[in-house]
């Protein structure tokens, strides 16, 4: 196939945005499980490979007659009902014995590992690929970059889902719920917030989210079991460097990760990526431990 | 007669090894004001966080219209039962139309929702001016009355106030207090509050409970207390 030349820089912001919007995704539901829960839930990366895998037993393994739009969603739901079950099954019980952030860190590492090692083990270790028979396949070219239309929904979804939770907080009473848990789990609780429910649903949608993600980024590059470690170090990297716990700043955070990686990369090799990633995350956790947006 | 809308029987809350209760019996009549006052450590909160199940009950009853309940705390609000925590605890990072918002959780209709605030926003006039101020900038004053005000939102038929004059000027305590007995008359809400501030809140309770250890060492109307010499034992050691 011709690829036209194209000049690096469009590229560069280009592919900035993508990566952007893939650990803005990530974030965004990281960030809403932290800030009503405050500990990290490792197992975030695990739930969005498992959305992918959702996706690939529906299309590949099992071959069903679906709309890809709806396996999607099916696989975005499965993730969701994952995370659930894990707040349902491992962690609510654990809060109710009073057990630490550390404790509830600790068991949703466990979660990650037990998680990726169900996926390799009925989907082998496999690198897979998860392209789409009818659909999302092709490019555009924006002042001489080349985006697939792949790239273009993960943009969309990144931009889309931060839209519609910025308007779930701002105008809905579940919105302002969560906020009030944020602020003070014991007082929402006080004044008739069911705090377990609430929370319930936070992991739901902030699964949901993930699923979305690994689904997209499936899509995009393909689907191995451990996809969700590399997910969940660069959103946890782009959540910390945001403002670990708000949503604007986890969104903000993806993207300031996404150009400092890709236009790190500028002139030496794309090995570095990672290790840039970690440059960016000490630099803020030095000067600017908080985040870019201070609570 | 006033019927008892409230009531804790023989209750015991244990930390561990601290018997923060040790057998409270405690009563709440229709309407009415009722202090809880003792020294430190006496467990006058722990009454209200055991009635609200904050506190853990070991033994012991607690009774709404004479029936026994297991309080959880989102429940307890359905029954009709508010509870303003001791130091404001407002949603800082809220506004005060959105804690009185989420103060309402429990009512659904967003029209009554609506007309609750408006009413609350007349018994407090300066929450009216600032409601689209996040509550974290409020003034120590301002933000007791919209933790109480928060409170009303659910139109309780008790109300539990920890403290309301922790950390406030006497200016302001004084305001507090009026308030207090101003929502008392006018919604003929039953108010429980826990206080040191003794002389002020006497003047405005009808009875009393002195709690010292974990138990009720006397209650009554707060001129039998005044000139029982009760308050000066316990408070004084005299």
């Amino acid at each position: 196939m011709y690829i036209p030349y194209v000049d690096i820089v469009p590229q560069l912001i280009a592919n900035s945005v993508i990566a952007g919007a893939i650990y803005a995704l990530i974030a965004l539901g990281f960030n809403l499980i932290y800030g009503t829960t405050k500990f990290f839930n490792l197992a975030h990366g695990a739930v969005a490979a498992c959305g992918a895998y959702a996706v690939f037993a529906i299309l590949k393994t099992f071959a069903l007659p679906v709309n890809i739009v709806v396996a999607c969603a099916i696989g975005a739901f499965v993730a969701g009902i994952i995370g659930y079950g894990l707040e349902r099954l491992i962690y609510r019980p654990l809060r109710r014995r009073k057990a630490s952030n550390m404790v509830l860190m600790v068991a949703s590492l466990g979660a990650f590992t037990a998680l990726q090692a169900f996926i390799a083990i009925l989907f082998t270790s496999q690198f897979q690929a998860l392209e789409s028979s009818g659909g999302i396949s092709g490019a555009i070219e924006i002042y001489g970059a080349i985006i697939t239309h792949t790239q273009v929904v993960i943009i969309t979804c990144g931009i889309a889902i931060m839209a519609i939770l910025a308007f779930i907080a701002k105008y809905t009473l579940f919105g302002k719920a969560v906020s009030a848990i944020k602020d003070d789990e014991e007082v929402a609780r006080m004044v008739g917030i069911d705090t377990d429910r609430i929370i319930g649903k936070v992991f739901f949608i902030g699964s949901a989210i993930a699923g979305v993600a690994g689904i997209l980024i499936g899509f995009d590059t393909g689907i191995e079991p451990t996809m969700g470690m590399n997910l969940l170090l660069k959103g946890t990297i782009a959540s910390i460097i945001g403002g670990v716990g708000s949503l604007y700043g986890g969104f903000l955070g993806a993207f300031v990760l996404g150009f400092a990686e890709n236009f790190g990369i500028w002139k030496i090799s794309g090995e570095w990526k990672d290790a840039i990633a970690f440059v960016v995350l000490i630099v803020f956790l030095l000067v600017r431990p908080e985040g870019i947006i201070k609570k | 007669m006033k019927e008892i809308l409230l009531k804790l029987n023989d209750v015991h809350v244990h930390y561990g090894g601290v018997h923060a209760l040790d057998g409270a019996s405690v009563a709440i009549d229709e309407g009415e004001i009722v202090a809880l006052m003792g020294p430190n450590g006496a467990g006058k909160s722990t009454v209200l966080k055991a009635i609200f199940g904050i506190a853990p009950i070991h033994s012991g009853e607690v009774l709404w219209h004479e029936k026994k309940f297991v309080p959880i705390p989102h429940e307890v609000v359905k029954r009709g039962i508010a509870f303003v925590p001791q130091g404001r605890r407002v949603f800082k990072y809220l506004t005060v139309e959105e804690n009185l918002e989420i103060g309402g959780f429990i009512v659904g209709d967003k029209g009554e929702l609506r007309r609750r605030m408006d009413e609350i926003m007349e018994t407090f006039p300066a929450l009216k001016t600032k409601r689209k101020a996040k509550s974290g900038t409020l003034s120590g004053g301002q933000q007791q009355m919209l933790a109480i005000a928060r409170g009303l939102m659910v139109d309780p038929k008790v109300l539990l106030l920890d403290e309301p004059s922790l950390g406030l000027a006497p200016k302001i305590v004084k305001e507090v207090f009026e308030n207090i007995r101003l929502i008392n008359e006018r919604h003929k809400t039953a108010i429980v509050v826990v206080e040191h501030n003794i002389k002020s809140i006497l003047s405005i309770v009808h009875r009393a409970y002195v709690l010292d250890k974990g138990k009720v060492a006397a209650h009554g109307k707060p001129e039998e207390l005044l000139s029982s010499g009760v308050l000066e034992k316990i408070f004084l050691g005299a």
